[in-house]
Parts: C-alpha cells; sequence; structure tokens
C-alpha cells in the first residue's frame, strides 16, 4: 500500500463527503462515499493493510461527524469482519460488492449511531430511514467507483490478469 | 493484535471529553476551510438553481420577510415603552452589541449543528446567539481559539425561551433534531396559535437586547393525552442549508 497517497485520497474524499455530496443528493438520501472506500480497501488490500485503512476511515469519517470515535470503531471492526471474509469469499463481481456496501453500511451505520446515542451526542431520529437510503445509494454507485479508486490508488482490480 | 490496539484508539477518543474531540473537528475545519467553503458554496449554488420558480431569490425574500417582522416587533416594544415610560429614553437595540459576520465552514453530519470561522480569538462566547438573514438560527455551543460550533434551534438538545406572535407569555422552543423544533405546554382556551405566527426568542440580558423572530408555527394540534394544550411544530424562518455567512450577536459586557 502507497501510505501516503492512501492519506491524500482519504483527505480528499472526506473533504467531498464534507463539502460536495449535498450536490448529488436524491431526496435528502446522501451516497456515503468513506463507506465505499472502506468496503473498496477490504475488499482490494490484504487484511492488515484492510485494518488499518477502515480504522483511518472511520477516523475520517468521525472528523466531519457529530462525534470521535463511533464511525472509527464501528468502520474499523466491520471493516476488519470484511476484510477476514474476504479471504474465503472473494467479492470481485459488482452485485456482491452493492450487496457488501449495503450490509456493512447497515452495519457499521447502526453500531455508530449506538455509541454515537451513549455519548449522549444528537443522532437524527428517523436513523432507520438515513441508514437505509444511504447504504442503498452507496450501494448502487459504490461499484462504480471502485474502477476509478483502482487507479488513482494503483491497486489492480484483476491479480491474476497479466501474471 | 494490530486491530485491539487500534481498537482501544478508536475507544479513547469515544470516551474522551468532549472539548478534546471537538478539536480534531475544529481544526481539520480550520486547515480546510477553503475547499470547504467553496463545497458549500458550490452546493449552495446549484440547489439554488433547482427553484426555477422564484422570482425574487428566495433567500432575498426570506431576509426581508424577517426584517419585517423583526421591525414590527421591535417598533411594537418601542410604542410600548413610549407608553409606559414617556419621557425616559431608551438605548437603540443594537447600541452595546458588536455584530460579527462568519463564514459556515461545515455542517455537522445530523444538520443541526454548524461550525464556523470565528473563535475566541475574534470575541465570541458559549451561549451568543446567531443570526442568518436577520433571524436567530441558533446558538454558539463550543468554542475553540479559531473556530465555534453552533447548535441550531433545530438541535434535538437546543432549548431557547420564546414567546409566540403577540401572546405574553414565554415557553421553551426545543429542537426535535430535524428540521423543525417544537414547542409544548401552551394552553389552547387562553392562546389562539395560528399556522404562520410568529416564534421569536425572549429578551435575554447579556445576550440579547431585543426579541428577534426565529420561526414560524407550520403546525398546531392538541395534545393528544391532554387536548387543553397545544403540541405547536415551529419551522426556521431562515433557509439555514443555503447558509454560508451568519452574524454572532456579541454583546458588550463592559456596556
Amino acid at each position: 500500500m502507497r501510505w501516503f497517497r492512501f492519506s491524500l485520497f482519504v483527505i480528499a474524499v472526506t473533504l467531498i463527503q464534507a463539502g460536495l455530496v449535498d450536490i448529488v443528493s436524491l431526496v435528502n438520501v446522501r451516497p456515503d462515499f468513506l463507506l465505499i472506500l472502506l468496503v473498496f480497501f477490504a475488499i482490494y488490500c490484504d487484511t492488515t493493510e484492510a485494518i488499518i485503512s477502515s480504522f483511518a476511515i472511520g477516523f475520517a469519517a468521525d472528523v466531519i461527524g457529530s462525534a470521535m470515535g463511533p464511525q472509527m470503531i464501528s468502520f474499523g471492526l466491520f471493516g476488519t469482519l470484511l476484510a477476514y471474509l474476504h479471504r474465503f469469499i472473494a467479492i470481485r463481481e459488482m452485485p456482491y460488492q452493492s450487496l457488501a456496501i449495503v450490509l456493512t453500511g447497515l452495519l457499521a451505520g447502526g453500531l455508530a449511531f449506538f455509541l454515537t446515542y451513549l455519548r449522549s451526542q444528537p443522532t437524527p431520529p428517523n436513523m432507520f430511514t438515513v441508514l437505509l437510503g444511504t447504504s442503498l445509494y452507496s450501494a448502487i454507485i459504490g461499484p462504480f467507483l471502485f474502477l476509478p479508486s483502482a487507479w488513482l490508488m494503483r491497486i489492480k482490480t484483476h491479480p491474476f490478469v497479466g501474471s | 493484535m494490530l486491530f485491539t490496539w487500534l481498537m482501544l484508539v478508536g475507544f479513547i477518543f469515544l470516551f474522551a471529553p468532549q472539548k478534546l474531540a471537538n478539536n480534531f473537528q475544529s481544526t481539520f475545519a480550520r486547515i480546510f476551510y477553503w475547499p470547504l467553503s467553496i463545497g458549500r458554496r458550490l452546493s449552495t449554488s446549484v440547489r439554488e438553481k433547482q427553484l426555477p420558480t422564484d422570482v425574487v431569490a428566495r433567500s432575498k425574500y426570506n431576509q426581508l420577510q424577517n426584517h419585517l417582522a423583526n421591525v414590527q416587533e421591535w417598533l411594537e416594544q418601542e410604542r410600548e415603552k413610549v407608553e409606559k415610560l414617556s419621557g425616559l429614553r431608551d438605548r437603540p437595540i443594537w447600541e452595546g452589541a458588536k455584530l460579527m459576520i462568519a463564514d459556515v465552514a461545515s455542517v455537522s453530519g445530523s444538520s443541526t449543528e454548524i461550525i464556523l470561522n470565528r473563535g475566541e480569538d475574534d470575541g465570541l462566547r458559549e451561549g451568543q446567539f446567531v443570526l442568518g438573514e436577520e433571524s436567530i438560527i441558533g446558538a454558539v455551543s463550543v468554542v475553540s481559539s479559531r473556530t465555534a460550533r453552533v447548535k441550531l434551534i433545530t438541535d434535538s438538545t437546543s432549548k431557547i425561551p420564546v414567546k409566540i406572535a403577540e401572546f405574553d407569555v414565554i415557553r421553551v422552543m426545543q429542537g426535535d433534531g430535524k428540521d423543525s423544533a417544537k414547542i409544548e405546554l401552551l394552553p389552547s382556551r387562553k392562546y389562539n396559535v395560528k399556522v404562520g405566527d410568529d416564534v421569536l426568542v425572549c429578551k435575554m440580558p447579556g445576550f440579547l437586547n431585543s426579541a428577534m423572530i426565529t420561526a414560524r408555527v407550520a403546525e398546531c394540534r392538541r395534545n393528544d393525552e391532554n387536548p387543553s394544550v397545544w403540541d405547536i411544530t415551529v419551522k426556521a424562518v431562515c433557509n439555514i442549508e443555503r447558509l454560508d455567512e451568519v452574524v454572532v450577536i456579541i454583546i458588550d459586557d463592559e456596556d
């Protein structure tokens, strides 16, 4: 993993998530680009790199969120689980990648909301709708963003091709 | 092992004092102020383009409406004072107050808080009211040296004393965590509240010299359990999502 490139990439995506995501919002549902990034690195990196990147992306999500910690823990936990799962089940087809984004989004988002609630920070009252909408929207556009992400990170999406 | 350590770091962040956690968010907002503000302006302009039916800019229209409501309220107060205290001179509404313009650096995930590019160094303190389009949109909740976090009136932990229209009764307005706020425990027999009535933040010495408009009644129905009181839902008169600039009311302590 090229960690400097990774840092710049995560900062850029965090800025897009914080400032520009409203442009692509549909009926107040916004995609979560950091969630897409989390699944991308969990799928295309080795386990150690996936663990570090999951926590780093979670930290970035906390920085633009309402409290520090919840997203780092939830993204770290489910990113790690996904990376371990990927050892046994290859998630290469787009529909499976979408499914992985939806499930990770729901589980990580649910845990993050719970931890935010524990910290007595405000959570949206319609959290299930927000969670479902965000996860589904991210799942629809996520797999299409994997290719440019892989190109930017110089990661081979098909490691057996040409080897 | 790596996972355990990183998880530990996550829990340290989670249970760290809120002020420490806010420092990370404020620092990020400060460092990346330019790209974030450009992004917000871009988002705002895209959203405004989606309203082709506006003859004049909606924000300008709202601002003028709110200005009118404020002037009417001030006029009413002045008239009462002239009647009651004839012969005594009162100071103008903003005398002793400093109005600080601040840019909105970012909006929190739940959209009930905003971060400003002004902080303690500029004279901001906790509790100071923040204006958007000449209406109260919230109050400063956390201040660092160069940034400040504003809790909007829609935040579920925001509680502000308000009065409705001409009724001389004070009630607490509490945000619902979405895009509106609630006012409860107002007797329905005594007060004939109507949809569209102005909601004004009460005068608070040291923070606000005069009552100011903040919201309008959007829904008014009798409480399910106790029909003798209203359940009032109010909406901010200012479209907070579109704001990229606000004004903080700083009352001079020495005055």
